[in-house]
């Protein structure tokens, strides 16, 4: 297929279709809602299912309920309604049911504003839902970058049996720019038996599939929280991943940002660099698992004196920044919400203040 | 190249949704202004939260081109509010009203409301399908008629020539415009209206001009962009 001219939110909703995800259910919210409108008419085309939830709680489970069953499922939203379905998404985790969530940033708290933002990154790296769930949280930059994941998200959700966040800001589910898709992918999840309640009869030898989260025995409980501590653990081994910009040679200041906020930030840098300014900038592509070597490694350059976490939130990310750096550099945050995202001019002035 | 673009009263500019309505309106203000044309421009996208034409707002008052958007503490909310000066500027259009209405059948939904200005005696009014070829849906000659179809039953307007509008931003090539501009063409043979003009990129233009077409072209200077770009510098056209 050649390029065409997508928003984010279309290039998402056409990627899990690509993916062989044909099931989805949300509620709409600005700025994701024309992941629903395209796919409004565009499951009709491919006999997929697009069922419009009550509530996004309603949504949540139906969710869970489609990945009871071992299909692939996706549901999208912003801030919001991301957080009225926080407790489906830790039954979900609870169940170990795999399932994609895109979350497209608005400003908050409360209904905030429909501009974009990157305020929900520590309800997404902290796994979103109460008890102990943990998300695997991708954070595209562009709009192919978004269709990419969002094809990846569904196989590694599976890997894990986990929900999979993709979380970007307004701006990634709004702006266009053109993308192309890859061929159909497999359109079931391969390792379906090990969970689905498909009503494949069990009893000759094997144990029966149930989706449940509760355990009322507290070693019971205690042994599945382990066993869920050890994926989380896994995920951090096996599914970093990041993009580092500008790191080869010396450098005086190392950014980390993430989202449509790193492409302001390499603006920043490629100016900087015509004035002869060295900046390094790591941009997570995971959120969580976070790229904490990276992150080290690049800050331990010894040319480095300092780190700038760089959000449009009021300073979210910087924690795990400074978590992973014990301290070995100093580090500042810089941030702007509420739909003002800052520009290369003031990213460029913090750099010349900080060398 | 094939003449410049004459349109004068009330244009109205639909489409659908992405298909470069704002872009395509702002950069026809900019060219209408710089022939001496006293134009005005209304934002009536009610349905797009992001990249709409009351982001140009400073530029065009800096070149006093007179804007009609809603309320100023009403412009980043996504609520349908049409502020009543658009009636007044149907009625009185002046030289030249520009509007630049929603994407798809949704979008141009607002012109029905419209409808009874619309009507007044003596309205020169001339409705533009801006078309980019690259984007879904409106990829065949068969798909344009189609999302015409929606867009005329929503706004209860006839659709009275097209905008070829072809690119893939920052990736466009001189054969994408040719290919959208051959496209246009058979658009216009099959639905019997004209082809107002296309569009090029101020870099792809003289490659543009140099091709030959038999229509204007009308040059974008991309001002909608994301905060890591620059809107394109405003200079008046040669």
């Amino acid at each position: 297929m050649s390029k065409v001219l997508m928003k984010g939110n279309e290039a998402i909703a056409e990627a899990a279709i690509r993916a062989g995800c044909l099931n989805y259910f949300a509620y709409p919210i600005t700025p994701q809602s024309e992941v629903a409108e395209y796919l409004s008419w565009r499951m009709t085309e491919v006999n997929g299912v697009f069922l419009q939830g009550e509530s996004e709680v309603a949504v949540s489970y139906m969710i869970f309920g489609a990945a009871g069953a071992g299909v692939r499922v996706f549901t999208t939203s912003s801030s919001p309604g991301i957080s009225l379905m926080s407790e489906g998404i830790s039954y979900l985790c609870g169940a170990q049911l795999p399932a994609v969530f895109v979350n497209i940033m608005r400003g908050g708290p409360g209904l905030g504003g429909i501009l974009p933002s990157q305020a929900d990154y520590n309800q997404a790296t902290r796994g979103v839902g109460h008890g102990d769930c943990r998300l695997l949280v991708m954070a595209p930059a562009s709009v192919q970058e978004a269709a990419e994941m969002v094809m990846m998200a569904f196989p590694l959700a599976e890997k894990y049996r986990n929900p999979v966040m993709l979380l970007g800001d307004g701006l990634i589910g709004q702006m266009m720019e053109p993308v192309e898709f890859p061929d159909h992918l497999k359109s079931e999840p391969s390792n379906k038996d090990s969970w689905a309640t498909n009503g494949i009869d069990h009893r000759n030898g094997t144990t029966r599939n149930l989706v449940r989260s509760l355990f009322l025995d507290p070693e019971a409980l205690n042994n599945n929280n382990l066993m869920l501590r050890a994926k989380y653990e896994r995920m951090k081994a096996e599914e970093v991943r990041f993009e580092a910009y500008n790191t080869e040679g010396d450098y005086q200041v190392l950014i980390v940002s993430y989202g449509t906020m790193s492409r302001v930030c390499k603006t920043a840098i490629n100016a900087l660099k015509g004035q002869g300014v060295e900046v390094g900038l790591i941009r997570p592509q995971t959120l969580f698992p976070f790229p904490d070597v990276a992150i080290r490694e690049a800050a331990a350059k010894p040319s480095c004196r300092t780190v700038l976490s760089i959000e449009m939130s009021m300073g979210q990310m910087v924690d795990d920044v400074e978590r992973c750096l014990h301290g070995v550099r100093p580090v500042e945050w810089y941030g702007k919400c509420g739909g003002e995202v800052p520009t290369p001019e003031e990213i460029i002035d913090l750099v010349k203040a900080s060398v | 190249m094939a003449g410049h673009i004459d349109i004068k009263g009330i244009v109205v500019i639909v489409g659908n949704y992405g298909s470069g309505k704002t872009e395509v309106a702002v950069n026809l203000a900019l060219d209408q202004h710089a022939r001496g044309v006293h134009v005005r421009l209304a934002d009536l996208d009610l349905v797009n939260p992001y990249f709409r034409t009351r982001e140009v707002r400073r530029l065009m008052a800096s070149l006093g081109i007179e804007m009609i958007l809603p309320p100023e503490g009403w412009l980043q909310a996504d609520l349908p509010i049409l502020t009543p000066k658009v009636g007044g500027l149907i009625r009185n259009p002046g030289e030249l009203a520009i509007l630049d209405a929603g994407g798809d059948g949704v979008g141009a939904t607002v012109l029905a409301a419209l409808a009874d200005a619309f009507q007044a005696p003596g309205a020169s009014l001339q409705v533009f399908q801006v078309v980019n070829p690259f984007r879904p849906n409106t990829q065949t000659v068969a798909q344009c008629l189609a999302m015409r179809s929606t867009i005329e039953a929503a706004s209860r307007l006839k659709v009275t020539g097209w905008i070829g509008n072809a690119h893939l931003l920052s990736e466009t090539t001189a054969d994408h415009i040719r290919e959208g501009h051959d496209l246009m063409q058979a658009l216009s043979k099959a639905s019997g209206l004209p082809l107002l003009c296309i569009t090029a990129s101020e870099p792809l233009v003289a490659q543009t001009r140099d091709m030959g077409l038999n229509c204007p072209i009308l040059t974008i200077r991309r001002q909608l962009v994301p905060p890591w770009l620059k809107p394109a510098a405003w200079h008046a056209i040669d």
